[in-house]
């Protein structure tokens, strides 16, 4: 702990908190910031390459996909999720708009008559 | 021939009857007296026990209990729910908080456990999750399972944005102390300036919830109710505190700035975010662990592709359920004569103060980063506005805005990453000062 002077008032103590938490605040995130900029990449690529080692073969095409994965933006993906839901959810919209009616018909069935009941002699 | 019967027996009837009302009248002449005597003082005695009886009924009922300030609280509450249903102003916070303020408010007699003050009742057990800080971490943990971090990813410079709007909460924390507030209650006044309500509840739940005791030996103020209420009221007029800010600081040209498409990321990496993040942030503010550490978790169900059943509940019904707890129990908790203070007024001047700041922040943040950026890489200075969290309005409001001066302009996008980072700024902010005052 830093040895701070008993009686310090509340506003010097404040600005402190204020400094110190800024730079916390700034330093943890520009950390987050540099590790995903630099970290990240470095630690999927050595990934690539660790898994690249005991098959040379598929290492070119790996480094295909990559080059094609650039130019494949967030619009593209975007346009074909897009194209792939409509043809998928809403094909339902261009059905016809003909509307048949079948006429259900009730064939008559004697089973539950009331007639066969009124006419019993005890 | 049946008419006959039945003026028979009808006539019958009344002659059987009749000895018995004469019999009556005979018994009644020799105790009459006291039968009448016993039966007034029966009936004073009931009159007036009834009486007195419906006067202390009328005396436990809000009529007799109500004050200016009930009747005003039930009236902010009602404003609430009319600016919830009408004008759309996050409805699934304000209608809660709405209801819970009225709730809160309906006057009664202390010490038949009605209250979400008094120990032991229903309301204060529900209440025990945002004193005790339980149900912030747990809608972390829903907002996890929500977020899409992929924007940050793809543009990890962004993530300063997020910090730099947290000179909000600071600058606010500074103006608290001004104003004569103790340290710990500044700090959760400060936080309000986070522009999130889960983060300001945990800390002020933490700092200002008139149990801890200062080191002069005084109880610290119960600020819980003004802070959280003021917290999700700006949240909720983000569109309407932010615009003249951008318009104010950013220049008709900056604001018309495009940002090229974000890469595409890839899901190794969506996978490896929330861990690093966790272990990075957590290590510097271990503090913030309770926040931090739900929100990237519930990141990692939904990223990890595996635990989609677990992510799902946890942004769909978890979450409804924590908010619907958390917001009528905060409402609940603005009890007129704990909330309509002096206090509570310099609260809510200064956290309008706190997301003017952050705002402001953001954006001049923003615009000194283009100072270093060249070319295809500088940045719409107007999404700095979206660094003050406030999940995803502020980002909302960055591109509507964006839209007003160049209808293609779609910075919805690039938004989202100041808007996510401004999430675990604000955070880790609530750590450190956890860490500094408690």
């Amino acid at each position: 702990m830093i040895n701070l002077p008993l009686q310090i008032d509340t506003i010097s103590e404040g600005y402190i908190i204020l400094a110190t938490g800024l730079f916390i605040v700034f330093s943890s995130l520009i950390l987050l910031t540099v590790f995903f900029k630099l970290g990240v990449p470095a630690l999927l690529n050595a990934y690539k390459a660790l898994k690249g080692l005991g098959k040379k073969e598929e290492k070119k095409e790996t480094s295909v996909v990559i080059k094609s994965e650039k130019d494949f933006t967030g619009e593209t993906a975007a346009a074909i999720a897009t194209a792939l839901h409509m043809y998928l959810n809403e094909q339902h919209d261009n059905e016809n708009a003909v509307l048949t009616i079948k006429q259900a018909r009730k064939l008559y069935s004697p089973w539950s008559s009331k007639i066969y009941g009124t006419h019993q002699k005890l | 021939m049946k008419k006959v019967l039945i003026i028979f027996g009808v006539l019958s009837l009344l002659i059987f009857i009749r000895p018995v009302l004469g019999l009556n009248t005979t018994t009644k002449d020799t105790n009459s007296q006291g039968i009448e005597q016993l039966e007034n003082v029966e009936n004073e005695s009931f009159v007036s026990e009834a009486f007195e009886g419906i006067k202390q009924f009328y005396n436990y009922t809000g009529f007799a209990n109500v004050t200016g300030g009930h009747l005003v609280m039930i009236i902010i509450g009602i404003v609430f729910i009319y600016l919830g249903i009408k004008f759309d102003y996050e409805p699934l916070l304000l209608i809660p908080i709405g209801a819970g303020v009225i709730i809160g408010n309906i006057p009664f007699v202390a010490g038949n456990m009605t209250g979400i003050y008094e120990s032991g009742s229903v309301l204060n057990f529900l209440y025990f999750g945002v004193v005790k800080g339980i149900y912030p971490p747990l809608i972390f943990l829903g907002i996890g399972a929500m977020t899409d971090f992929s924007s940050l990813i793809a543009n990890p410079k962004l993530m300063l944005l997020g910090a730099a709007a947290q000179i909000g909460v600071f600058a606010t924390f500074m103006g608290a102390l001004y104003l004569g507030f103790k340290l710990p209650e500044a700090g959760a006044i400060g936080i309000i300036g986070g522009a999130d309500g889960p983060t300001a509840i945990f800390l002020s739940s933490k700092l200002a919830n008139g149990v801890n005791i200062l080191a002069d030996g005084t109880t610290v103020k119960n600020l819980i109710g003004p802070i959280a209420i003021a917290a999700y009221s700006y949240m909720a007029l983000v569109p309407v505190i932010q615009p003249p800010i951008m318009r104010l600081l950013i220049s008709k040209k900056d604001r018309k700035i495009r940002m090229k498409p974000p890469r595409a990321v890839s899901q190794k990496e969506k996978m490896i975010f929330p861990v690093a993040a966790l272990i990075l942030t957590t290590f510097i503010s271990p503090s913030s662990l309770p926040l931090l550490g739900m929100l990237f978790f519930g990141n990692l169900l939904k990223e990890s592709g595996r635990t989609e059943r677990l992510a799902d509940t946890a942004r769909t019904k978890m979450i409804d359920i924590v908010t619907i707890l958390l917001g009528v129990t905060v409402g609940a908790s603005t009890q007129a004569d704990i909330f309509i203070t002096s206090d509570s007024l310099l609260i809510f001047g200064l956290g309008a103060l706190s997301f003017v700041i952050a705002t402001m922040g953001g954006l001049f943040f923003a615009k000194l980063m283009n100072l270093f950026l060249k070319g295809d890489n500088k940045i719409n200075p107007l999404i700095g506005a979206a660094g003050v969290s406030a999940v995803p309005d502020s980002a909302r409001v960055v591109h509507a805005e964006a839209l007003k001066s160049d209808p293609h302009n779609y910075l919805l996008m690039h938004a989202m990453a100041p808007n996510v980072a401004g999430v675990i700024g604000s955070a880790i902010a609530a750590g450190i000062l956890l860490s500094f005052l408690s």
